[in-house]
């Protein structure tokens, strides 16, 4: 895993564009703490820090071809490089690592942009092509690697992060109050939001082209939930199920460095180690968040999926101290405001994981999403179904949706049976399935003067898609989870960016595109879908303990606002007082001064979950608008950051045009 | 019955004014969820000591504090001669 960064200017200057991208490097060196590299050109750099676990000896990076007329910066993993090696091979590409850096590279030139269809991971890049002075950026299908670009002048800068632009010296960053209000709405950035004005995050799926100063997007894959193939019976799904999990874990062990399990305590993970200890020659480590908030904790079920596997266990037990501790770092390598604290813990996990020498690790990420798991899902259908029903039917749905909600209990059945009622026909189009979920959204949205129409955006996503409008019900809820909770928040603010920020790469086998397509094709065939998982429970259960295997969904979350109330820590200034409000103009600050009292005074159980997310919304905010906007309180985490060993420096301004040799490579190896 | 207006101000965060009349829909304007519908009725029918029919609760009788003073004015009204 790695970080990278780079720069294209537009204005012919000749200043010397090494010192800014090894800055950009240096911000981002906890993505890849083992070793930097560069290459310059006229008017261009990039470069990458290199977290090595495939071929840690020949894996420097940049790479580039003989001719040295392409040049490779990438982050990620492409699992099927050994594959992709042998085709191309085949057609007499030579190789001089055993590294999938190399297989890109090589895919690239071969194939071009259709080279992209073909990988099966999580990955973005930047690909200088010196001949034509053009870049390209890509990133995988999920948006399992970010990629950031900004606008600068008559300078195009990208990184994986955008704390990289922090180094560039008159680069200023501004909070976009209608981004923000669309994040507030749906809970997450939208595939190219950023939150702040000018930076575009390069959407999942898609590539770009950059040359003379315009940057031109491309699709090449479009989220669909057609059955990728014909499943004739249960057993037959059962047994699909559990060989096409079997291969996409056993792909992604492919690394020369030991890999590790992240066990939440739920089935998705408990599947995804009980396979990599089935598959691994060696011990397995696991490694699990417990909570000291008994509300929040699964040690149980953690300890429980350890002991039967066998592995060596590793837990981080998690206080509200903690929380309100570790929250402005946290907050600062999200980059993004965040609607829930459960990521401030996965930030200190992987700092556990990171000290147990682990820099893999595996998790149970997107299982939710293949295999209908969320309530969401079954709120869908439920409520599309709804005037069909028979009212015991619907009662009887309900009570089976949310028993873990005290509010949903017989008492107040009929009140939710009565809410229920209120979202059974769509008022937003193509967003049924989140109208409910998007009511919170409103709510937080109130922290804007001018939040406008907070779902205009995401109704222009949807509307612009074009396989979406032929999708049932339940695959548009799908659809809009691919495109906002799991690539805005899961993937990253709770993901990448913490694991990294340790540098700790995490893996999701249930990202792979043949896991997603036999999801589809078995999905709502042999059940009603009111058993989250089944199938994928089926496929499994003999492996893992029974508490867990038939374990209902229990939502990963952590204590919100009332381990801020807990322990009160210095920076709730910037959300209590008016001053420090008066910072952020585009904030009510009357409203965001009433929440913030109000969920800081009253007990927990009297603080509704729209006021827990909004509160983190605003505490994000202000935090990210002290890091990035005023550039403030950063300490440790950049600006001192040192850039780590330099291994690989290339000039190639000296050089005549591409060809023969590989420039001037000052290979400091 | 401004009860009512203040403990929907103090529970959603809001304030009655001209920008936002009383016979706003909460649940469009994003006021409403799950969680609050729910305290809502719990402390109507704690206050006025009545009870709302199913009816009442699935209809679309409660989305305003218009429309629910109107409603718990009606049944307590209802109560008293009843």
């Amino acid at each position: 895993m790695c970080g990278i960064a780079g720069l294209f200017r537009f204005d012919g200057s000749c200043e010397d564009p090494s010192e800014q991208v090894t800055g950009m490097l240096a911000a981002i060196a906890h993505r890849g703490p083992d070793g930097a590299g560069y290459v310059v050109d006229d008017g261009f750099a990039m470069g990458t820090v290199r977290l090595a676990i495939l071929d840690p000896a020949a894996g420097l990076q940049p790479i580039s071809d003989e001719s040295g007329r392409y040049w490779l910066c990438y982050n990620g993993e492409v699992y099927n490089y050994r594959e992709l090696r042998e085709t191309l091979v085949g057609l007499g590409h030579v190789f001089r690592t055993a590294c999938d850096t190399e297989v890109v590279l090589r895919a690239w030139i071969a194939w071009g942009p259709d080279c992209l269809t073909r990988f099966n991971g999580g990955f973005a890049f930047a690909l200088y092509d010196r001949q034509r002075q053009e870049l390209f950026m890509a990133r995988d299908r999920y948006g399992k690697r970010p990629l950031f670009l900004a606008r600068h002048g008559e300078t195009i800068l990208f990184a994986s992060e955008m704390k990289a632009f922090l180094a560039v010296s008159d680069f200023r960053f501004e909070q976009d109050p209608q981004q923000l209000a669309s994040i507030l709405g749906q809970w997450t950035p939208l595939p190219h939001q950023s939150g702040f004005r000018g930076i575009e995050s390069l959407p999942m799926g898609e590539w770009a082209r950059v040359r003379e100063g315009r940057i031109e997007r491309f699709v090449y894959d479009e989220l669909s939930f057609a059955p990728t193939e014909a499943v004739a019976s249960e057993g037959a799904a059962v047994r699909r199920i559990r060989a096409q999990l079997t291969d996409a874990v056993s792909l992604r062990l492919r690394s020369d460095v030991e890999v590790g399990v992240y066990l939440s305590g739920g089935v998705d993970s408990a599947i995804v180690a009980a396979l990599a200890r089935e598959l691994t020659p060696h011990p397995l480590s696991t490694f699990s968040v417990e909570f000291e908030d008994a509300e929040f904790d699964e040690s149980a079920e953690q300890r429980l999926v350890a002991e039967h596997l066998g592995t060596r266990h590793h837990a981080r037990r998690i206080s509200h101290a903690d929380i309100a501790e570790a929250c402005p770092d946290a907050v600062y390598h999200a980059e993004v405001p965040a609607f829930r604290s459960a990521f401030i813990p996965m930030f200190l996990l992987s700092q556990r994981t990171r000290e147990a020498g682990i820099k893999v690790i595996l998790s149970g990420e997107g299982a939710d999403e293949a295999f209908l798991g969320y309530d969401l899902f079954k709120e869908t259908l439920l409520r599309a179904a709804w005037s069909e029903l028979p009212e015991d039917m619907r009662r009887s749905r309900l009570e089976r949706l949310y028993p873990h909600l005290a509010h949903y209990g017989p008492k107040d059945i009929a009140a939710v049976t009565g809410l229920y009622h209120q979202f059974s026909a769509e008022k937003m189009p193509g967003l049924f399935s989140h109208e409910l979920r998007f009511q919170n959204g409103q709510f937080s949205a109130r922290l804007l003067n001018a939040p406008g129409d907070p779902f205009a955006e995401i109704s222009a996503l949807v509307a612009g898609s074009p396989a979406f409008g032929s999708m049932s019900a339940v695959e548009k809820a799908q659809w809009l989870e691919y495109k906002t909770l799991l690539p805005g928040y899961l993937l990253s603010t709770q993901g990448d960016r913490m694991s990294l920020a340790h540098g700790v790469e995490n893996r999701c086998p249930f990202l792979d595109p043949s896991v997603i397509g036999l999801a589809s094709s078995v999905n709502l065939r042999f059940d009603d879908g009111f058993t989250e998982k089944r199938l994928l429970r089926d496929a499994f259960r003999d492996r893992l303990p029974g508490a867990v295997a038939d374990k209902r969904k229990f939502p990963y979350r952590a204590p919100d606002a009332a381990a801020f109330a807990a322990r009160r820590p210095d920076y709730l200034d910037l959300v209590l007082s008016e001053s420090e409000l008066a910072n952020l103009p585009f904030l009510n600050a009357k409203f965001a001064q009433r929440l913030a009292t109000k969920v800081l005074t009253k007990p927990a159980e009297e603080v509704s979950t729209k006021e827990n997310q909004t509160f983190l919304f605003l505490l994000s905010i202000a935090l990210l608008d002290r890091f990035f906007v005023q550039r403030q309180g950063l300490g440790q985490a950049v600006g001192s950051s040192a850039l780590p060993p330099l291994q690989r420096a290339v000039d190639l301004r000296m050089e005549a045009a591409p060809h023969a040799s590989q420039g001037n490579l000052a290979s400091l190896t | 019955m401004d009860k009512i207006r203040d403990f929907i101000e103090e529970q959603f965060l809001i304030e009655f004014d001209d920008s936002f009349p009383e016979d706003s829909d909460l649940f469009k304007e994003g006021v409403m969820d799950s969680f609050g519908y729910v305290q809502l009725i719990r402390f109507l029918e704690q206050e006025f000591d009545i009870r709302f029919t199913e009816q009442e609760m699935t209809g679309d009788v409660l989305v305003s504090l218009v429309q629910i003073r109107e409603t718990v004015a009606r049944k307590v009204a209802a109560r008293a001669t009843g």
